[in-house]
């Protein structure tokens, strides 16, 4: 007797980031068992989301057919709709708008998850707009970005294999919860392997993560003053002579000048900045500059900071100025699969001088805003009725919950000419839009995993059919690209997916062969480390760089008419840029912490899921908390200039005094459609500001900024809200 | 033989994938959940301790729930295992009294109202009533996955190694916190781990003797250079077997 009956379907999750392997059974049609696949790279192990799809699937809530607004917006009133009437009225809607207000007029945008990445670039580039609205400038594109203005080339990772022979010896967890993710490339996996042959575990993080209490040394910088704490970093390293002479000698570029900016950031000023003890910091420094090789893994919550082009920058320096950099166990850049880069597939439609200088935001972002928008610029366009864009495709994201000041982006949201919004869920974006399409779950569609792991290639293969008339990304995009600009797009999705893989096996890789026979697979040319020394780059050896070298001094920031070296800026609010302020909202704040269940505003609609984490929680240090009057397990107003949210305190002696740590993304779906299902209730956007912008990538201060804490009255929290059993909550009475 | 569990409190990093994976094997009623994450927070004399704790049935081998079940329903297994046979349970719920490690839940309606509360059950729900029924009125918790063991023991496999004969918990588990094997031989996995590591039981002065142990330590320390296994292991052998599969389904490529 078998453990279990049914068909076993190999595939690859994509609950976050994804990438891991999965093995699902399947029975009459139905999944009734979800496990990791032990032949893949991550060994069969799984975690709490990927698992917890086998529930997601089947919620009742899911959208199953298209669907088009029939009263007010935001009413939540919805009639169904053929796929053929959506899709032909979305191509009439574009035409219309690309005919009277310009292809610039397209704007589309896209959310992290589900790997429709590629799909919504080479649809917008084949309409002939760049008006992308991509979540990237507060999460990845700030660190590719400044990795390829320092080294040539963006894409550096942490190496946590060992396959050169060595594992990174220090590692440096900054601002990121690797452990509970799989993000970016680098998965939780690898790291968590590598950490039996590490010889220093660094934590730079105001809140203690999981491993902190457990590592070689743990920093808590305030919020927003990262970049001054590398800075700090390298006058150590520097003024005790322990940089690494032989690269920054024979590889770098304006290592004096980097002396004398790092002049400044004496130990002391530093821990006056940082509010780091000075030690700690003399004691990182030292590690990460003689135990070497070390490698650096950058977490998000530094690109959601109006500095984080210099913040990032200074960090690339710190990895260069140690030599970390394409030796085994230091930070290095991923040889491709055969199949090549998942982005040539809309890299390879050229972004036109025309489009590129309809780019809202250009003019000021030239680094964020050079492919895409910036879209805290674009609500701004909207609301003054500057903004050349009238159709708003949407997918996926929840741009009014992930976005600074939540108020002026649903109040921009609702002006939209012709919105469409595609999901598995109705939610805040769903509920602002003209019409939403139903899409497929991971576990119900063919495609190519696209995301991080650039060394391997992996099948999203169909285990289950979708609920209704769901149906892909790919499937969709594909629609839409096929009636509004046909010469781009394919016939079928067969075709599609072949074409995406078409370079593997010389030029003989079919889709169907590679996703049922070898799901997973990381062959092509091996890896190799010192790029720099061979002719990799370029002929004779050097980096992809204007000089060729690492470039501490950027001449190409200088001609955008940026800082050459790297600067630090203090957040727009900030106990000591608007001190006035700080009287009066006396917390720094920041919202960059992440569960382990939850993927950004996903997942708390998931019952098993919810059950970890039934409410929003903001965490306080018990002392900092008893200063203000709050305990643990109250409800307390957070407040900012720009309004005020209700979350549950949390003491934990692992948050920095002074500070206040709220959870993000968070929406009630089970909320009525009208208030965006409970957006205003608890999401910390509520009270970010989007007017103080990075210079480079235009992100706003999401995870840095003030407010005050008060202890919610009990009429407060009588509304009918936080009391629905509807997602099998477990009510306690202490909440009744 | 005696099956246990080592916890390596090092290094659980508190992701709840052992809740998820078990929910999953064992088609678990919503508010039903056999493993279960103790946040241990102090900052006591200064200095902070942040801990998780993975719980579960400690399978004690002078189990105080056995002592009190008055029908027989809850017994030790040969190997160690406690479990609970829901036809004789009448729910009288002494053993969740007397758990001292408080692993014991009882399945009353409202602990199984359905995933999606006032909607049809699920596809997943209908096929787990059949496939692993839990009934209502009467006691559950952990059972070391003993279906999963003895299946693996009737096939020949391997417990603790072998997927099939191994806990879902400790499959999933991506820090590979959690180790499963036979405490009778002192040459075991788990044996070498509480030897060399100094292994923990919960309360030990309570004289149950549970199967579960902790471990615990610091990170770092370790030598950075890589064994031959990291360099011709995990990827190259990968490679080399993706290639060997590429190869039969690309036959026509040069590389063959």
């Amino acid at each position: 007797m078998a453990l279990r009956n049914g068909k076993v379907v190999y595939s690859t999750c994509k609950s976050c980031h994804g990438g891991c392997g999965v093995k699902v059974t399947v029975e009459d049609g139905v999944p009734v068992h979800i496990e990791g696949n032990p032949d893949t790279l991550t060994r069969g192990t799984m975690c709490s989301k990927g698992l917890s799809s086998i529930q997601h699937i089947d919620s009742p809530y899911r959208l199953k057919y298209p669907m088009k607004r029939i009263g007010p917006k935001g009413e939540g009133k919805w009639a169904r709709i053929s796929w053929d009437e959506a899709l032909d009225t979305i191509a009439e809607k574009v035409k219309e708008s690309q005919e009277k207000y310009g292809k610039e007029s397209i704007s589309i945008s896209q959310g992290t998850g589900r790997g429709y990445n590629r799909y919504i670039h080479r649809l917008a580039r084949s309409l002939g707009t760049a008006n992308v609205i991509s979540p990237g400038y507060v999460c990845h594109s700030p660190r590719l970005g400044l990795y390829g203005l320092v080294t040539g080339y963006g894409r550096l990772y942490c190496d946590y294999h060992g396959w050169g022979g060595e594992f990174p010896k220090t590692q440096i967890m900054w601002a990121k919860q690797l452990e509970i993710s799989s993000a970016d490339s680098e998965m939780c996996n690898w790291f968590i392997q590598s950490l039996d042959y590490c010889k220093n575990l660094i934590i730079i993080d105001p809140r203690a993560s999981a491993y902190a209490t457990r590592a070689t040394l743990w920093l808590q910088p305030r919020p927003g003053s990262d970049c001054a704490l590398a800075l700090g970093m390298m006058h150590i390293i520097i003024n005790e002579g322990l940089w690494d002479k032989e690269f920054v000698e024979d590889w770098s570029f304006g290592f004096e000048e980097l002396k004398e900016r790092v002049k400044e950031w004496t130990p002391e000023k530093t821990e006056e900045v940082t509010w780091v003890p000075k030690e700690k910091i003399i004691q990182a420094a030292r590690l990460f500059a003689v135990d070497t090789p070390g490698c650096i893994q950058v977490g998000s919550s530094l690109e959601r900071q109006a500095n984080c082009g210099h913040t990032l920058r200074a960090i690339t320096c710190l990895m260069g100025l140690t030599g970390n950099i394409e030796r085994p166990g230091s930070m290095v850049s991923w040889v491709l699969p055969e199949t090549g880069l998942i982005e040539d597939f809309f890299l390879e439609l050229p972004l036109t001088e025309e489009m590129q200088s309809k780019i809202i935001g250009i003019d000021k972002f030239k680094m964020g805003a050079a492919r895409t928008c910036n879209p805290d610029t674009m609500v701004k366009a909207i609301l003054s009725g500057e903004a050349p864009v009238h159709v708003w495709i949407s997918v996926g994201g929840q741009q009014i919950v992930h976005m600074a000041n939540t108020k002026e982006v649903v109040a921009a949201i609702e002006k939209m000419d012709f919105m469409v919004h595609v999901d598995l869920f109705m939610g805040p974006m769903a509920q602002a839009a003209d019409m939403v399409l139903p899409a497929a779950h991971w576990l119900e569609l063919d495609d190519v995993y696209d995301m991080h792991p650039r060394f391997f290639v992996s099948a999203h293969n169909k285990v289950v059919d979708p609920p209704g008339e769901a149906q892909s990304d790919a499937w969709i995009f594909n629609e839409i690209g096929r009636r509004t600009a046909p010469e781009h797009w394919f016939d079928t999705i067969e075709e599609c997916l072949d074409y995406q893989v078409r370079k593997g096996m010389e030029g003989k890789m079919k889709w169907k062969d590679f996703s049922e026979n070898l799901v997973s697979g990381c062959w092509g040319k091996d890896q190799t480390y010192y790029k720099y020394k061979t002719d990799y780059w370029r002929e004779g050896g050097g980096f992809p760089t204007a000089t060729g070298k690492f470039e501490f001094y950027s001449m190409r920031m200088e001609e955008l008419g940026y800082d050459p070296l790297p600067v630090f800026r203090e957040p727009g609010e900030s106990p000591y840029r608007t001190p006035e302020l700080y009287k009066e909202y006396p917390l720094v704040m920041s919202s960059g912490f992440r569960q382990p269940f939850y993927f950004l505003g996903q997942y708390r609609n998931i019952p098993w899921l919810r059950s970890f984490m039934e409410y929003p929680m903001c965490q306080m240090h018990p002392e900092t908390a008893a200063k203000y009057g709050v305990s643990d397990g109250d409800w307390v107003w957070i407040e900012t200039p720009r309004g005020r949210i209700r979350q549950k305190c949390r003491t934990f002696p692992g948050v920095l005094k002074g500070m206040l740590m709220a959870t993000a993304n968070w929406f009630y779906p089970e909320e009525p459609a009208k208030g965006y299902h409970g957006v205003f209730i608890s999401n910390p956007n509520v009270l970010t500001s989007n007017n103080h912008l990075d210079p480079m990538y235009g992100s706003p201060d999401l995870t840095c900024l003030l407010c005050k804490v008060t202890k919610c009255a009990e009429k407060d929290l009588q509304d009918n809200v936080f009391k629905t059993e509807e997602y099998g909550y477990v009510q306690r009475t202490s909440e009744k | 033989m005696k099956w246990g569990m080592v916890i390596d409190l090092t290094k659980c990093m508190r992701c709840h994938g052992c809740v998820a994976a078990c929910r999953v094997e064992h088609f678990l009623p919503l508010r039903i959940t056999w493993v279960k994450l103790i946040a241990y927070e102090t900052d006591e004399g200064g200095v902070l301790d942040v801990t998780t704790f993975p719980v579960r049935c400690n399978q004690c081998k002078e189990a105080p729930c056995v002592d009190v079940c008055p029908t027989g329903a809850s017994k030790q297994r040969a190997d160690g295992i406690v479990e609970i046979e829901a036809d004789k349970c009448i729910g009288c719920r002494y053993c969740v009294i007397a758990c001292p490690y408080q692993n014991r839940t009882f399945l009353s309606k409202d602990k199984d109202p359905g995933y999606f509360p006032g909607y049809p059950q699920t596809r997943f729900e209908i096929k787990g009533k059949k496939l692993y029924p839990h009934q209502r009125g009467t006691t559950t918790k952990c059972n070391f996955c003993a279906e999963k063991i003895d299946y693996g023991l009737a096939n020949g496999l391997t417990v603790g190694i072998d997927r099939d004969a191994t806990p879902a918990c400790v499959n999933t588990c991506q820090a590979r916190a959690l180790t499963f094997g036979d405490l009778d031989d002192p040459n075991s996995n788990i044996s070498r781990l509480i030897v060399e590591r100094k292994g923990l039981q919960l309360q030990q002065i309570l004289g149950t003797d549970p199967s579960v142990y902790y471990v615990d330590g610091k990170i770092g320390g370790k030598d950075n250079k890589a064994p031959e296994s990291a360099m011709t292991g995990s990827h190259i052998q990968h490679l080399s077997s993706v290639e060997a599969r590429a190869k039969k389904v690309f036959p026509g490529s040069k590389k063959n």
